[in-house]
C-alpha cells in the first residue's frame, strides 16, 4: 500500500460527493480548454482566409470602412455602394496587380427563414480566388443568365450543372453552368453570377459593394492606399485593419465567454476545496490517528494533498476529453453568439493546451488543498486517544 | 533521574500536564515519576478522570507535559522537536486504541501496514507473520466492518507491533469488547510481554490490570500508593 493507494481510497469513500466534484471541475476545465481552442483557431482561420485570398486591400463605399470591408470579405450585405467609375480608377493605378469588384445582395426567404446571398463578379475575381476548385461543370459562366454555386448552396438547392434555377427576388431564371468544390469560406454558401447582370436584375446599375485588390508588391501598401483613398465616395482599408476589426468584434464575446469559464474553473475549485474540507473535518479523528501512528505533519499534507490531485488531475483529463469528443457540439453551440465567424472552426486541443488544462487542475488541486491542509495540521496526535 | 536505556524503557520524573478549560486551569496530572524497566506489563489503574488517558498520552509523545521530564529508551523526549518526537512514535511506540482506530477505508493487511507506509518500508512478510500471530490471517482482506470488535482490537494490536516497537501503550484495550474476547485480548498482551516486549496499558478491567506484572493506581492526577 502507498499514499496513492490511500488517497484512492479516501475518495471512494463519498463517492457521489467526489463525483460532483469531478464532474463540476472537468466541465470546467473541458469548457475553458474548448473556449481557448475555438479563440485561437477563430484567429487562425481567419487569417488563413486573408492569407488565401491574397486580397491587400479593399475599397467600400464611405461608412465605417471596417465594418465594410468585414462584411464584405464574410459575404454580408452594405447598404451602400461604389461608384463604377472607382473600378477604373483603381485598375490605372500603377501598384495594383488585380483589381476584383463585387456587388453583394442578399434575397430572402422569408417562408424558409433565410437570406441567400448573391454575388455578381467579373472575370478578375478567379484570380483573386485562388481556392477556386470546380467540383462539377464549368468554371465561368455560360452565358449571362449563368450561376455559379457554392457547394453548401448546390447541396442544399439540390442542383447540377445543366439545372434551372430561379430566383424569386430577381423573378428571374438561372442556368447552373457550375458547381465548386468546398473550400472552408464563405464561397460555399453564395450563389455567384456575372457582374452586369447582378447590377441589372437587382437594382444597382453600374454600383459596386467593394473592390478587393491585390497589390503588384506589398511594400506598395502605403502609397497605394494614399492614392486609392482619393477616389470619391470611397475608402481604403487593408487587411490587416480588417484582421483588427474581426477581433475587436469578438473581444467583447471572448470577454464574455472567458469570464464565463473563470466562474466555471473557480466554482469548480471551491466544490473541490469543499469536498477536501468536509473530508478532513469529517475524518479529523482519523487524521489524528495518523499522526499518533507516526505521520510526520508534512505525510498527512501530502496525503490529502495526493488526495486533491488525483481528483483535480483526473478532472482535467477528463474536461480536455470531453473538449476533444464534445468540442465541436460546444463550437456549433458557441459560434451563434460570434459574429462573422468563419465558416470551418476546426481547432483541435493544441499541446500547449493540454498542457495548460493539466497545469489548471493541478494547480485548482493545490490551491484547494490549502486551508484543509492547515486544518489537518492542527490536529494533535492525542486526538486520537479521545475519539479513536 | 537517568536511568539506563538498559533497564529503563520509560523514565517520568514530576510530570505535570495543566488544561486550560475556559478561564480555569486544570491539573490532570499532578508531579507523576515512574520507571517502566524493559519487559515489564504495567497497568495503571483508576477511577475515570484521574488522568490515565492524559499519562498515556504523554508517555506516547502525543502531547506534552506542562513540566516535569520525560525519557524514552534514556533520550530525553523534552529536547526532541516535533520531527523528533514523531520518529519516536513511529519507531519505537506502538498504540492500540479503546475503539480499535483501525482506518474504514483500508483492508485488514492495509490498516497493519499503514505505519510502515509512514516509515517508508516495505512489508516483506512481516504483515502476513502478524495476522498470523493475531490470528486474523483469513481476515487479512476484510474490511473493519466486517469483523467483529475483538478481532478489530486484535487488527490494532497487530499494527501496533508492525514497526518492533520498544514499547506498547494500550488505552483501554478491553473497553469495548465482552468479557470472552477481552480474556483472548488479554491472552494475546500477555503473551507479548511473555516474548519480551514491553507493555503499558490504561483500564478500569480487573481482568487485564491483574494479567499485569504491576499496577500503578492514579488518582486526582497523583500515583497512590
Amino acid at each position: 500500500m502507498n499514499l496513492v493507494v490511500f488517497a484512492c481510497r479516501n475518495l471512494a469513500r463519498r463517492p457521489w460527493r467526489t463525483a460532483l466534484a469531478f464532474v463540476g471541475l472537468a466541465a470546467a476545465i473541458g469548457t475553458l480548454a474548448v473556449l481557448s481552442a475555438l479563440t485561437a483557431g477563430y484567429e487562425r482561420e481567419l487569417r488563413k482566409e486573408l492569407d488565401r485570398s491574397g486580397v491587400q486591400l479593399m475599397l467600400v463605399p464611405l461608412g465605417c470602412p471596417y465594418d465594410a470591408a468585414a462584411r464584405v470579405l464574410k459575404g454580408r450585405v452594405l447598404d451602400a455602394s461604389l461608384p463604377a467609375e472607382a473600378l477604373a480608377q483603381v485598375r490605372r493605378d500603377p501598384a495594383v496587380a488585380a483589381a476584383a469588384p463585387l456587388l453583394l445582395c442578399a434575397q430572402v426567404r422569408t417562408n424558409e427563414d433565410r437570406a441567400d446571398l448573391w454575388v455578381g463578379i467579373d472575370e478578375s475575381a478567379p484570380a483573386l480566388k485562388p481556392w477556386w476548385r470546380v467540383q462539377r461543370g464549368k468554371a465561368w459562366f455560360s452565358s449571362t443568365n449563368g450561376v455559379i454555386l457554392g457547394s453548401e448552396v448546390a447541396t442544399l438547392e439540390m442542383r447540377a450543372p445543366g439545372d434551372r434555377l430561379y430566383c424569386p427576388g430577381a423573378d428571374a431564371t438561372f442556368t447552373v453552368d457550375g458547381v465548386l468544390d468546398r473550400s472552408g469560406t464563405s464561397d460555399d454558401s453564395l450563389f455567384f453570377v456575372p457582374l452586369g447582370r447582378a447590377q441589372q436584375l437587382f437594382g444597382q446599375p453600374g454600383r459596386l459593394t467593394a473592390i478587393a485588390i491585390r497589390l503588384r508588391d506589398p511594400a506598395l501598401l502605403a502609397e497605394a492606399a494614399r492614392r486609392l483613398q482619393a477616389i470619391p465616395g470611397a475608402q481604403v482599408v487593408t487587411t490587416t485593419e480588417v484582421m483588427g476589426v474581426f477581433q475587436n468584434l469578438i473581444g467583447t464575446v471572448r470577454a464574455l465567454l472567458s469570464a464565463v469559464a473563470i466562474v466555471a474553473v473557480t466554482v469548480g475549485c471551491l466544490t473541490v476545496l469543499n469536498t477536501l474540507l468536509a473530508a478532513v473535518l469529517e475524518r479529523a479523528a482519523e487524521l489524528a490517528l495518523l499522526r499518533a501512528l507516526g505521520a510526520s505533519r508534512s505525510q498527512v499534507v501530502l496525503a490529502l494533498a495526493v488526495e486533491a490531485l488525483l481528483l483535480t488531475s483526473a478532472a482535467a483529463l477528463a474536461g480536455l476529453l470531453g473538449a476533444a469528443f464534445g468540442g465541436a457540439w460546444i463550437q456549433d453551440a458557441v459560434r451563434q453568439w460570434i459574429p462573422l465567424a468563419p465558416e470551418r472552426l476546426a481547432t483541435p486541443l493544441s499541446l500547449p493546451l493540454i498542457g495548460q488544462s493539466i497545469l489548471l487542475g493541478v494547480g485548482t488541486g493545490l490551491v484547494a488543498v490549502l486551508y484543509p491542509a492547515v486544518c489537518a495540521l492542527r490536529m494533535a496526535p492525542a486526538e486520537a486517544t479521545r475519539t479513536a | 533521574m537517568n536511568p539506563s536505556p538498559d533497564q529503563a524503557v520509560v523514565a517520568a520524573e514530576a510530570l505535570t500536564k495543566v488544561y486550560r478549560r475556559a478561564a480555569e486551569d486544570v491539573r490532570a496530572l499532578d508531579g507523576v515519576s515512574l520507571t517502566v524497566r524493559r519487559g515489564e506489563f504495567v497497568a495503571i489503574v483508576g477511577p475515570s478522570g484521574a488522568g490515565k488517558t492524559t499519562l498515556l498520552n504523554l508517555l506516547g509523545c502525543m502531547d506534552a507535559p506542562s513540566s516535569g521530564r520525560l525519557w524514552l529508551e534514556g533520550r530525553e523526549v523534552q529536547q526532541l522537536n516535533e520531527r523528533g518526537r514523531t520518529h519516536l512514535r513511529r519507531e519505537r511506540l506502538g498504540f492500540v486504541f479503546q475503539h480499535f482506530g483501525l482506518v474504514p477505508t483500508l483492508t485488514v493487511a492495509e490498516n497493519v501496514a499503514l505505519p510502515l507506509v509512514f516509515a517508508r518500508r516495505t512489508a516483506d512478510g512481516r504483515v502476513s507473520r502478524l495476522l498470523e500471530k493475531v490470528g486474523l490471517s483469513s481476515r487479512r482482506n476484510h474490511r473493519p466492518h466486517e469483523l467483529s470488535g475483538g478481532e478489530m482490537q486484535r487488527v490494532a494490536i497487530a499494527r501496533a507491533l508492525v514497526n518492533e516497537p520498544a514499547l506498547l501503550l494500550a488505552d483501554e484495550p478491553t473497553g469495548n469488547l465482552d468479557s470472552v474476547t477481552g480474556e483472548a485480548v488479554i491472552a494475546l498482551l500477555r503473551q507479548l510481554n511473555a516474548e519480551g516486549l514491553t507493555v503499558v496499558v490504561v483500564t478500569h478491567n480487573p481482568a487485564l490490570a491483574g494479567a499485569a506484572g504491576r499496577q500503578l493506581r492514579l488518582a486526582d492526577g497523583r500515583l497512590a500508593g
